[in-house]
């Protein structure tokens, strides 16, 4: 089947502009997706980062704040040394007068209290190698350590420079936070406070509520932890098998971020957030992500669309004005010779076999003498008035053309349920064309008159293409001249008919 | 053109985007009232404490407590430093004493009357009210009644066929059968001077310190005093106050001990959970005295900071501490049977009026009629460390119990001036 030109070249636009959207929508969807993808991975690095230094300058400020308070506390203990009675009296020495010792030990008492009348101190006392303490020693403690109170206080010494330590955890007592410090040969000075009070040295912020924070010693010990009930448990392993011995250090594993520093007496503080609070996160920003880049997809689809439209439009009109000009005879309005055959020919093959195909020729009875006779311009005039007839005669569906000079071409496709009205229905056409050139066409005063004549070939059951069909239209065309114009005749097999000559 | 048009318009909403993004963002954090709040006390007592204010804060979460604590000795020290540099802590315990010493004309603290609408009084009595109230104004809520008790080991006296203490007498009998292997009747400093206050009034029947705040002994009783204390030392009823360890109690050195009734469970807890039926025994006197000479007060106080800038803040915490079955819950009868009805309906309900505190409440009540009301000045720590000096310096025989008897009155008058003055 032959196509035309012009129609392949509509096709070929329309497929150009679907391909070209299509194609700009891929472009925008890979490109967004890839721009998501990479500006993601950018983004969780960034973001793993940020909250890294954010967690380690926090961690920092946590051991600080340790620091700070188990300083103040070795300062405060310190400025015992400030009265010499304390680190002069030897309570156990036995050539002491009892009396003198007694106001000794008020005094020493006194400079006790004086020292940490401010704090919330538990404990804060000397202790006699006898186990005799001046100050305040709490009952808790005194029960704790029992009969071994002087020697187990010793035993937390454990710097030997500045003769004194830390410790927590006696006798799996994790409720006070212990300082010793020696004060002489029999002497060793004590202090402590609750455990509960490094909830304010370990405040964090609102923000920061996912965070766990611990204080552990160097056997993994929790000595405190935001965490409830935990203090006083080892570590859970899943941090210390990732921290290992650092003392400075932020880690990442599948399971946390970690970061660890080292404070006074070689205590360690240690901060830890789940990665699935930073991946929490994360997936918020992946969503927004994939939420802007979806719409950003969308609006440049739609702009890809916008400017398909507006580059193709004209292409598309031109090509549409072109194919038109191809197709169209300028003069009569209805399709050229060309377009006309292969119009038919592709109906023709197309056609459902049980379909009628009906050909009319019509020819310009004697217009030669038309031209003659009254001027090429009526001439053309009159041609293009035939297209005007063949328009109102028959269908839009109907294909018209002009196939010649003064010839034109009918083709007009009836189902087979009209098969019995065939014959009247192309009888109908005929006489109406007739009819109709009569009425155009007669002068007022019978100074002219314009006929045309009329062949038909019907195409029925049995294949024929165009060329057979005008062949046999031609053919009922020539008799129609031989009986004398102005008629119509149909050709060949039960549908042939001559019809009659018309007259007024 | 229209394509320029449409770029000009990107642009434009670009543009805004971006301008929107430096945008000023504010994000508010819950910002929370920090109120402060002090009180002495031991272990047990920090610990409920800490734990009934972690429950404050959360059933408030706007209020955050900062919290000021340590054992007596000392507290009085700071709580003189702080509401004397006006830094004390926005809700405090306080000792009945502390009224008449830092709001003698009622303004030294808030008056609670004017929180009404937080703090729910009518939880307590008019008499129980009474003892808050000051020149008109509501200084202090108590939070039960307190007096100096007298704790038996009885496991132990029974060891030495001996029946629970009812005199002095008695006593001095149960340290002739122990012959100092167990003291009978330990004291620290403090139920030293109530326990020789005590027994210089039956002697005498003169009122220590009168009503109107002038001393009531002559140095006729302050020798009965300082005599009665190397006696109680000599004879081995006790050690000497300096050297008394409240934890001896649990291991049975010491058989008995005057305490205050608050303080049962700290002082005689530990001997019970040994093994050890501890009883609570009759107020000590002997049969020819003339008075009974022990005291009850409010055991301790709840006050409000008069410079507080959280006053409706402090006033929640207030009646949180006094009226809530939380805190009942947590504190029990730690601080004494609560005079709070609400908390002590709680504890009713909850079977915990029970135990030796309460024995001891019971006890105080039996014998409520013949006491008296303790002088605010009697918890002065001036007059208790000069009758700690002046003890010392009789048994030590630095001075002659008449010498040392004028000296002390002498001092203890100068105390009471000066805390009038």
């Amino acid at each position: 089947m032959a196509k035309t030109g012009f129609g392949n070249h509509s096709d070929k636009i329309k497929k150009t502009k679907i391909t070209m959207i299509i194609g700009y929508a891929l472009i925008i969807v890979v490109s967004t997706i890839l721009i998501s993808v990479l500006s993601l991975g950018k983004t969780s690095d960034i973001m793993e980062e940020k909250v890294k230094d954010m967690t380690s300058a926090l961690n920092v400020q946590l051991k600080l704040n340790i620091d700070n308070y188990l300083s103040k506390l070795e300062t405060t203990g310190t400025l015992i040394f400030a009265t010499p009675e304390v680190y002069k009296y030897d309570a156990v020495n036995p050539t002491v007068d009892e009396y003198e010792a007694l106001n000794t030990e008020s005094l020493i008492s006194d400079k006790l209290m004086e020292l940490c009348v401010m704090e919330n101190y538990v404990d804060f006392a000397i202790v006699y190698s006898n186990n005799h303490s001046v100050g305040k020693l709490s009952n808790g403690t005194a029960s704790l350590f029992g009969n071994e109170l002087y020697s187990s206080l010793e035993k937390i010494i454990t710097r030997r420079r500045t003769s004194d330590g830390w410790a927590t955890g006696c006798y799996d007592d994790y409720k006070r936070i212990y300082y010793v410090k020696r004060v002489n040969d029999n002497t060793v000075f004590v202090a402590s406070f609750y455990t509960t009070e490094l909830k304010n040295v370990f405040e964090l912020p609102e923000t920061m509520n996912d965070m766990a924070v611990r204080l552990v010693n160097k056997e993994n010990n929790i000595i405190y932890s935001s965490v409830q009930d935990e203090t006083g448990s080892l570590l859970p392993s899943d941090i210390s098998d990732t921290i290992l011995d650092h003392t400075s250090a932020t880690v990442i594993d599948d399971n946390h971020l970690i970061t660890v520093d080292r404070c006074a007496d070689d205590w360690r503080v240690i901060s830890s957030i789940p990665r699935a609070i930073i991946l929490e996160e994360m997936n918020d920003i992946k969503s927004s992500t994939v939420a802007i880049a979806f719409a950003a997809a969308i609006i440049g689809i739609l702009l890809g669309v916008f400017l398909s439209i507006k580059v193709t439009n004209p292409m598309d009109s031109l090509v549409s004005d072109l194919d038109s000009k191809a197709r169209i005879d300028t003069l009569t309005g209805v399709n050229n010779k060309r377009y006309f055959e292969e119009s038919v020919e592709k109906s023709l093959s197309e056609q459902n076999r049980n379909n009628i195909g009906i050909l009319f020729i019509l020819d310009i009875d004697d217009f030669k003498g038309v031209n003659d006779t009254l001027g090429h311009g009526y001439g053309d005039k009159v041609l293009s008035g035939i297209g005007d007839i063949l328009k109102t005669t028959f269908r839009s569906s109907d294909l018209l053309g002009r196939i010649g000079g003064d010839e034109f071409a009918v083709f007009m496709t009836i189902s087979e349920h009209e098969k019995e009205n065939c014959l009247s229905i192309v009888k109908m056409r005929c006489e109406a064309l007739c009819k109709a050139f009569r009425k155009n066409y007669t002068g007022k005063d019978n100074s002219y008159k314009i006929s045309s004549s009329i062949g038909v070939a019907v195409a029925y059951k049995e294949q024929k293409d165009f060329s057979e069909l005008y062949r046999c239209a031609d053919e009922a065309l020539y008799a129609s001249k031989h009986k004398g114009k102005d008629t119509y005749t149909i050709y060949g097999g039960d549908l042939q008919e001559a019809g009659d000559k018309y007259e007024n | 053109m229209k394509i320029k048009k449409a770029a000009a318009l990107s642009v434009a909403a670009a543009l805004l985007f971006s301008s929107c993004q430096t945008e000023s963002i504010i994000t508010t954090n819950n910002e929370q009232i920090e109120i402060s709040f002090s009180w002495w006390g031991n272990d047990a007592r920090n610990e409920y404490t800490i734990k009934a204010i972690q429950e404050f804060e959360r059933l408030n979460p706007d209020i955050k407590v900062h919290c000021i604590y340590s054992e007596w000795s000392g507290f009085q020290i700071r709580n003189n430093v702080q509401m004397a540099s006006h830094t004390e802590a926005d809700v405090m315990q306080i000792n009945y004493a502390w009224i008449e010493q830092y709001s003698p004309d009622g303004m030294g603290y808030y008056d609670i009357n004017e929180l009404s609408s937080f703090v729910d009084l009518t939880n307590f009595s008019e008499n129980e009210i009474n003892f808050g109230m000051k020149n008109g104004r509501l200084n202090a809520l108590p939070i039960a009644l307190n007096t100096q008790t007298v704790y038996v080991n009885k496991t132990l006296y029974d060891e030495y066929g001996l029946s629970v203490p009812k005199s002095w007498d008695d006593i001095f009998k149960a340290a002739e059968a122990m012959n100092g292997e167990h003291y009978p009747l330990t004291m620290n400093n403090k139920a030293t001077l109530f326990s020789l206050v005590a027994y210089a009034e039956q002697q005498s029947g003169h009122e220590f310190i009168k009503s109107d705040g002038t001393l009531g002994f002559t140095s006729e009783d302050f020798k009965t005093m300082l005599e009665f204390y190397s006696e109680l030392i000599n004879k081995k009823v006790m050690p000497q106050t300096e050297y008394f360890e409240r934890i001896r109690l649990d291991n049975g050195e010491y058989a008995g001990t005057v305490a205050w009734l608050s303080d049962a469970s700290s002082y005689m807890g530990g001997a019970v959970k040994a093994g050890n039926e501890v009883v609570i025994a009759d107020y000590l006197k002997n049969d020819s005295a003339v008075e009974l000479g022990w005291y009850t007060k409010p055991a301790t106080m709840y006050a409000i900071s008069a410079n507080t800038d959280y006053p409706a803040e402090s006033a929640r915490l207030l009646d949180f501490l006094l009226n809530s079955e939380e805190m009942a819950d947590f504190q029990g009868v730690e601080k004494g049977i609560p005079l709070s009805k609400s908390a002590r309906a709680y504890l009713e309900q909850t079977g915990k009026l029970t135990g030796l505190q309460y024995d001891a409440f019971l006890k105080m009540n039996e014998f409520s009629d013949k006491m008296t009301i303790i002088s605010p000045y009697m918890e002065n720590t001036d007059i208790l460390e000069h009758v700690q000096q002046s003890c010392n310096s009789v048994y030590y025989g630095k001075t002659t119990s008449d010498e040392e008897a004028k000296i002390l009155m002498e001092n203890i008058s100068d105390v009471l001036k000066n805390a009038q003055s």
